[in-house]
């Protein structure tokens, strides 16, 4: 890791110096993971990850740029949201993932519509069962058979996470075809937690249901 | 105001901050005094500020409780519940705009405008005038101390319009906005510092007019939120509104149909039903009482708890709609939570806290003054801008999602709803025809699928695009939500490294070129109506004060030294010039005053007799 410009102290964020408080600006693009101060990698501690944002907010929030001049609260602002939006980005491991296999040179969400060939029978099944429990009134069977479905799709979920484990720990090198398996792998993630937000949303519906 | 107050005017003004609470129904001010916030008001008054508007013949305006007692004698020059109409077009307000005694209009881009007395008001000059009150209420419990840093609470669910309205209102006070923060975080610092909580926490917010639920993670310091929900409208006011049905529908045997749409009625209407609401939260029963004896209608009606809650079921039932959803968002189960904390004015309803008890499977907090901790809260995180202190880390989040219109008029989400702010999200742009110079994009918030169904926060227009083929200028748009939750749009074309330029046509707010307006010319007025205002108080209160220092010298001043009493004498005199000079200026004024103060000090000491003593320390005419 780099050093302070400043003071020359080395750094857990290259946003801003934990010894002497200066923020800095970074004159690239940084990468989510540099912005963290970690190795491009799928698997991540989500304690350390939670420990680094909190560390490098405290450097970098507004709130502690308060009495600074307009300029040094615009630089906390802009590396406050580069923090935040890093962040928000390796907590998620689909969006990790994504991000993985696009920066590897692995084909994008457009380029591969794949999905692991069970998956699709699957995905017919679950869509049938959506359909049935959106068509019954609240507590009919059918709207009973979405728990059901929660919980087989979550544990799925588990599943094919574990399987883009496999593929993307270690990191496959550039351009290699295990980005596309993992591509797969994700187009099967997304229709997972659209189904599950879909499942989510009539759950709502069925507990206030005059606000459908 | 006691002597202990003096001690403020040696501290450097500049460290500190105010925080302000814009509420529907009342504002209230608060400062980090001493290791802990308080709430700033003058000596045997609560502070709290009705948040009502009284239009004089005289085109002057009157703030606070003497506007909200005007209104029963002159209803259709008063107005309520400004917060309402904040950020908000006509059409979003219809219900409301039926209880506005004024003709009301819209601006080009959406602005409520109200007119009274043969001038047009938009809802953020109103509030301005609601803010000036307050600070001014607040810098006098503090000797008159001169404080215009403020940090200013809005409902978590506010959108962007909300948010700029309330910063716009703010600068129009003349203000100093260090920052805009959500109420429930607010409360939740309050809370937090107070009883050193920890673990997941859920604020439950009813207010006047606003309803906010917040679930937040407090560990070490660390304020995150994990989620909110709520809505803008939604609050105390329906409550009384569901008594004032009652009234009106029984009532409408007795009374001719014009009497009952009558200004004056209605608003006598809203006060009793206001009165039978808060009594049923210590009652089981209430009565709503409507005498007229000009008309000849003399009105009970019992009310009981059990009927209250029947009539207002569906209003807490939409709360907890909020909730699920807050809850959903955060990943949590209701039993997942540690604490629930009421705030709010509307959280006293026994049927409310049995609801939130119910949902939540726990006793609710409720120590702290539900209509005080939001303002409290304020002076909190004011203390922490100040750099007060580092041990408190907030981390807010944006309540809507952000989009852009697409072709189709679907919205593609640019920051989901719940993001830790600030964040932002590059968007690429490119032209579809050979030298296009510019491009247009519609920018919404909301979480429904149409453009159409969200709310608008403008259309914006890029220009200044270098002439190239079709699909060649890669223009990164940069959105930027800052820790107020307001956007930013900036954008850049990347082949040149040229800023692009956006114009923006806000929806539903003031152009830039307006507040420029407003605030060179409206607000000066108002400032001078405002400072006429406050120097007609300090005369008063220089005659107060004169006439206990001269009871004062009477009764002990043979003790005093000669030079002290030379002193008191000659700035009591210099004090009586000024109070009797009309052409003089609040702040000399205040100078005297406080001068006329300081120079009494020894004599106050001297004199043992209490009453004596809090006359001499400046309290005001009607208290002595």
């Amino acid at each position: 890791m780099a050093a302070c410009t400043n003071c020359g102290a080395e750094l857990e964020t290259p946003l801003a110096c934990g010894a002497c408080g200066k923020l800095l600006e970074p004159a690239r693009e940084l990468t989510p993971f540099e912005t963290l101060g970690l190795e491009p990698s799928f698997e991540l501690d989500a304690r350390e990850l939670r420990r680094r944002l909190l560390r490098a907010s405290r450097l970098v929030h507004p709130d502690f740029h308060g009495s600074s001049g307009a300029g040094e609260r615009e630089a906390a602002e802009r590396a406050s949201a580069r923090l935040n939006s890093a962040h928000e980005l390796l907590a998620d491991p689909a969006a990790r993932a994504d991000w993985l296999v696009r920066t590897l040179g692995g084909p994008s969400e457009s380029e591969q519509r794949q999905m692991p060939q069970a998956f699709l029978m699957e995905v017919l099944e679950w869509n049938e069962t959506l359909d049935a429990a959106r068509e019954a009134a609240p507590g009919s069977p059918e709207r009973a058979a979405l728990a059901g479905l929660a919980t087989n799709l979550r544990e799925q979920r588990e599943d094919v996470l574990a399987g883009l484990a496999r593929l993307l720990v270690p990191l496959p090198p550039k351009g290699s075809p295990t980005l596309s398996r993992a591509r797969a792998q994700l187009n099967a993630l997304r229709y997972l937690a659209t189904t599950l937000a879909q499942i989510d949303a009539l759950a709502l519906e069925q507990a206030s249901p005059h606000e459908a | 105001m006691g002597f202990i107050e003096l001690n403020v005017l040696n501290n450097a003004t500049s460290n500190v901050a105010l925080g302000i609470d814009l509420g529907t129904t009342n504002s209230l001010g608060a400062m980090w005094k001493d290791g802990r916030p308080i709430v700033l008001h003058p000596e045997g008054d609560s502070g709290y500020v009705p948040s009502a508007l009284h239009f004089t013949d005289k085109g002057t305006v009157i703030v606070g409780r003497e506007a909200r007692e005007l209104a029963l004698i002159d209803p259709a020059h008063t107005l309520f519940s400004i917060k309402r109409f904040m950020g908000r077009g006509l059409a979003d307000v219809e219900s409301d705009v039926r209880n506005v005694p004024c003709p009301v209009s819209e601006t080009e881009n959406g602005v409520v405008q109200f007119e009274m007395r043969g001038r047009r008001y938009t809802p953020q000059e109103l509030s301005a005038l609601i803010l000036m009150k307050v600070h001014d209420q607040a810098c006098k419990a503090l000797g008159g101390l001169e404080v215009t840093k403020v940090v200013i609470t809005v409902p978590a669910y506010f959108d962007d319009a909300q948010r700029q309205a309330t910063r716009d209102a703010a600068r129009f006070a003349g203000l100093d906005v260090l920052r805009i923060v959500n109420e429930p975080t607010a409360a939740s610092l309050a809370y937090g510092l107070d009883q050193r909580k920890q673990g997941k926490v859920a604020v439950y917010d009813l207010g006047g007019g606003t309803f906010d639920v917040s679930i937040l993670s407090i560990e070490d310091g660390v304020f995150q939120v994990l989620a909110t929900n709520g809505d803008t409208h939604l609050g105390g006011d329906d409550f009384d509104r569901t008594l004032v049905d009652v009234a009106r529908k029984e009532l409408a045997a007795m009374m001719r149909p014009s009497a009952l749409e009558d200004r004056a009625f209605l608003q006598l209407l809203r006060l009793a039903a206001e009165r039978c609401k808060i009594e049923l939260s210590t009652d089981p029963e209430s009565y709503l009482h409507v005498s007229l004896p000009e008309s000849g209608v003399q009105w009970r009606r019992k009310v009981t708890r059990q009927e209250f809650d029947a009539l207002t079921a569906h209003l807490i039932e939409r709360t907890l709609h909020s909730c699920r959803r807050a809850m959903a968002d955060a990943k949590l189960e209701p039993k997942d939570i540690d604490e629930v904390v009421l705030v709010g004015g509307s959280t006293r309803i026994p049927a409310v806290r049995a609801r939130i008890e119910k949902f939540f499977g726990r006793k609710p907090h409720c120590e702290l003054n539900p209509d005080e901790v939001v303002a409290l809260g304020a002076a909190v995180q004011a203390h922490v801008l100040m750099g007060g202190t580092r041990e408190v880390l907030l981390m807010d989040v944006t309540p809507l999602s952000l989009g852009m219109e697409t072709m189709g008029g679907a919205v593609a989400k640019i920051i989901q709803r719940n993001s830790t702010i600030p964040c932002h999200a590059t968007e690429g742009f490119t032209t579809y025809v050979d030298n296009q110079t510019g491009i247009d994009f519609h920018v919404v918030q909301g979480e429904r699928e149409l453009a159409s169904d969200c709310r608008s926060l403008g259309r914006f227009k890029l220009t200044g695009i270098p002439p190239m083929p079709a699909g060649m200028p890669r223009i990164a748009v940069r959105f930027h939500i800052d820790a107020n939750g307001i956007l930013t749009v900036t954008a850049k074309e990347e082949a040149t490294g040229k800023s692009a330029r956006i114009e923006i046509k806000p929806m539903n707010g003031l152009t830039d070129g307006e507040v420029e307006t407003m605030l060179n010319l409206a607000y000066k007025n108002a400032r001078e109506d405002f400072d006429a205002r406050r120097a007609a108080d300090l005369r008063t209160e220089i005659g107060t004060m004169a006439r206990a220092t001269e009871r004062g010298l009477g009764q002990a001043g043979s003790v005093l030294d000669r030079e002290t009493r030379r002193d008191v004498e000659e700035a009591l005199a210099a004090a009586r010039a000024a109070a009797a000079d009309m052409k003089l200026e609040a702040t000399m004024l205040q100078k005297r005053r406080d001068e006329l103060e300081r120079a009494t000090l020894p004599l106050a000491a001297l004199l043992m007799d209490h009453v004596a003593k809090s006359a001499l320390s400046g309290k005001r005419l009607d208290e002595v």
